[in-house]
């Protein structure tokens, strides 16, 4: 084998979400299936240009909000039935409609701290290999529609890969070796 | 130059003295041939991808101009003041400040019920607007987010030196302890209190944070030191504008509005609780949730158009703030400020209507009795000058909103000043009877909390992106904004 052991995928870019839609889509009924697109903003459209399906977040949501309301329930009878039962006039130790706001609150809590921790761990890990941005500036943050196939990807060939993004008028299509890691 | 022909007609738009608050008509690309109409563009001047970043990055990436030196140091002495006179209160105690019987609920509490008002006008623009899709809120949300989450740490000061012994604040939350162990009474709306403000804060930061992450890493692509690129990397979490990645990003933003919309109409409920929950006539009325919800967004909102008022002047963003973004919030005002007109009416006819003599009595003595004046003020701010804004002139006038803005402000603290101090006052014995004298120190607490929110506004303005870079792209005119490698190449040539 020769250099391509060592590249890390090949890149290039185009100019408006149009294009970027119209790429995407080749590229996903073509035979790669390790690729990326690196845009400044969301791309309506691009999850399906891509083959992606929908995001498994909500249903962590779903979730952390019902470990939520179950945390707050826990703790406040707990503490006002079990551990300090305190005669406030005669009403009931377990008084749930006051108990209500709290629950509320809490699975707002676990919700929504544990939704944006599990978003970021998704969008960056078990996720395709993605280019080294703090060496290479692909611009994607700026105003590049970047289009990315990842050596990972069994069909990657350095040449033939590279060819493949010019041909779908791709411009400025380069190899990022395992060297430019290390550019600065 | 840009290319030849025009291809939006988004092109002639230059600046705020194009826009005129309506749509505009295009010729012959409606369905039958005809004219369509479209809204106005969300940013002027022809800008492209590029030059959002330029624009809005230069204000991280230079130093600070003498202008900004000059507001820091104002606002740094009266955070100053804030931290004397705090330290004044520790050590000599609350009887500096002018709380005492009858009026136990004084400054710290018409503060933080302030403060929080405040604040939540951002989590409106930020979370209730982008699921309206209102896309104008791109321009101003990210500095909203941020007035939130400085007008929260204002809030938070009060409660805790409105404790009296500030350093058992930790009481407040159900630690196991060796006080017995003695928990918290969860049946009180003091302890609900806390839950909704540190909940709010917390999810403030996070909504805010997860909303940066784009912009910090195009602040580190376009960053040439290195340590300068690998602090916003690690920052940005290396964020690398991966589709796969905006599939969840957009997932959770989306999750984050949907349970922000609701954690900001809760926590300013709660907070009503606080009052309602009690006997006190003035206080024990079911209105108070929503009254207190819509005076929250109505103040925020004025807060919202003071800041921005100052920063697309100072900070040259007319091109974003645009003259219809001022204008859409002015609309907000007036809606917000006829609707506590409203609340103040429906209390009046309830104290009436209700024939209950106490409830009666404190109406009658808010409006006409001592504190006249300061019913008067809040009157007169929050339900009659905003309703100048159907003229569409004032509306689209950044000194008339300036002013109108100002003194929405300062009517919405009487808000809570008539509140607090009025009902408690004149109680049920004529022989509790007192007034409330505000001393220096609950005045310089006041002010102090002012310059610790706008100390912490323009540390922010200095070292973080203050408008939505990566959103703000999202509702450009890709036509007028793209990329334009041919352009620059025969440039250069």
């Amino acid at each position: 084998m020769s250099r391509s052991d060592t590249t890390l995928g090949v890149f290039g870019y185009v100019c408006t979400p149009d294009e970027a839609l119209a790429a995407a889509k080749r590229i996903r009924d073509s035979e790669y299936t390790r690729f990326d697109v690196l845009t400044p903003f969301p791309v309506h459209g691009m999850d399906e240009a891509m083959g992606l399906k929908r995001s498994w977040v909500p249903w962590m949501t779903a979730g952390l909000a019902a470990t939520g309301i179950l945390a707050a329930q826990v703790m406040m009878v707990g503490i006002m039935v079990l551990l300090w039962p305190m005669n406030f006039g005669g009403k009931p130790f377990m008084a749930w409609p006051s108990f209500i706001p709290i629950t509320f609150e809490l699975m707002v809590l676990f919700a929504g701290i544990g939704t944006a921790v599990i978003a970021i761990f998704a969008g960056k890990r078990w996720t395709v290999p993605q280019p080294p941005v703090l060496n290479v500036r692909t611009g994607a943050t700026v105003d590049r529609f970047v289009l990315w196939i990842s050596s990972e990807d069994p069909a990657f060939d350095r040449e033939k890969t590279a060819e493949f993004l010019r041909e779908l008028r791709v411009r400025d299509v380069r190899p990022i070796d395992e060297e430019d890691r290390d550019v600065e | 130059m840009k290319s030849e022909t025009m291809k939006s007609p988004y092109e002639t738009f230059a600046g705020d003295s194009d826009l005129h608050g309506v749509p505009i008509a295009v010729e012959g690309v409606g369905p039958f041939g005809g004219s369509e109409l479209i809204s106005e563009p969300l940013v002027t001047g022809n800008k492209t991808y590029a030059d959002v970043d330029r624009d809005i990055a230069f204000h991280v990436e230079n130093f600070p101009t003498r202008r900004w030196w000059i507001c820091f140091f104002i606002a740094g002495s009266m955070l100053g003041l804030l931290l004397f006179s705090l330290a004044t209160l520790f050590y000599v105690g609350e009887g500096v400040v002018g709380i005492n019987h009858p009026v136990g609920w004084g400054t710290f509490i018409v503060n933080f019920v302030f403060w929080i008002g405040i604040g939540h006008a951002g989590t409106l623009i930020s979370a209730v607007l982008f699921l309206f899709r209102q896309k104008w809120r791109t321009a101003i949300n990210r500095s909203a987010e941020a007035m939130t989450l400085f007008a929260v740490a204002c809030a938070g000061i009060f409660p805790i030196i409105h404790l009296g012994r500030p350093w058992f604040a930790y009481w407040l939350m159900p630690i196991p302890n060796g006080r017995g162990p003695l928990w918290i009474n969860f049946n009180s709306a003091l302890a609900w209190d806390i839950f909704a403000i540190s909940t709010y804060g917390t999810i403030s930061a996070v909504f805010w944070y997860v909303g940066l992450l784009p912009d910090l890493a195009t602040i580190r692509d376009r960053a040439t030191h290195p340590w300068r690129r690998k602090l916003y990397h690690w920052l940005s979490l290396g964020w690398t504008g991966s589709n796969r990645a905006w599939k969840h990003y957009e997932a959770a933003y989306l999750i984050l509005a949907a349970l922000a919309t609701p954690l900001v109409f809760s926590v300013h409920t709660i907070v009503s609780f606080d009052f309602a929950t009690s006997i006190m006539p003035g206080w024990h009325t079911t209105i108070f949730p929503p009254y207190f919800v819509i005076g929250a967004i109505f103040s925020g909102f004025a807060m919202v158009l003071t800041l921005m008022v100052f920063m697309r002047q100072v900070f040259n963003l007319k091109n974003y703030i645009t003259i219809n973004h001022m204008e859409a919030m002015a609309k907000i005002i007036m809606l917000t400020g006829m609707l506590v007109g409203l609340a103040y009416s429906t209390e009046f006819f309830v104290a009436w209507y209700s024939g209950s003599e106490y409830e009666g009595f404190v109406f009658r003595n808010r409006a006409f009795g001592p504190y006249g004046w300061s019913y008067f003020i809040m009157f007169t701010c929050n339900a009659i000058i905003p309703q100048f804004f159907w003229i569409k002139k004032i509306r689209r006038n950044p000194y008339t909103l300036l002013v109108i803005a100002i003194l929405v402000n300062v009517g919405m603290w009487f808000e809570r000043y008539v509140i607090i101090v009025t009902s408690l006052h004149r109680d049920f014995l004529p022989s509790s009877w007192g007034m409330y004298h505000m001393t220096f120190f609950d005045w310089s607490i006041l002010i102090g909390s002012f310059g610790l929110f706008f100390t912490l506004f323009l540390l922010f303005v200095r070292f973080l992106p203050s408008i939505a870079m990566s959103e703000v792209k999202g509702v450009m005119d890709p036509e007028v904004a793209r990329c334009r490698p041919e352009d620059d190449a025969s440039e250069e040539a």
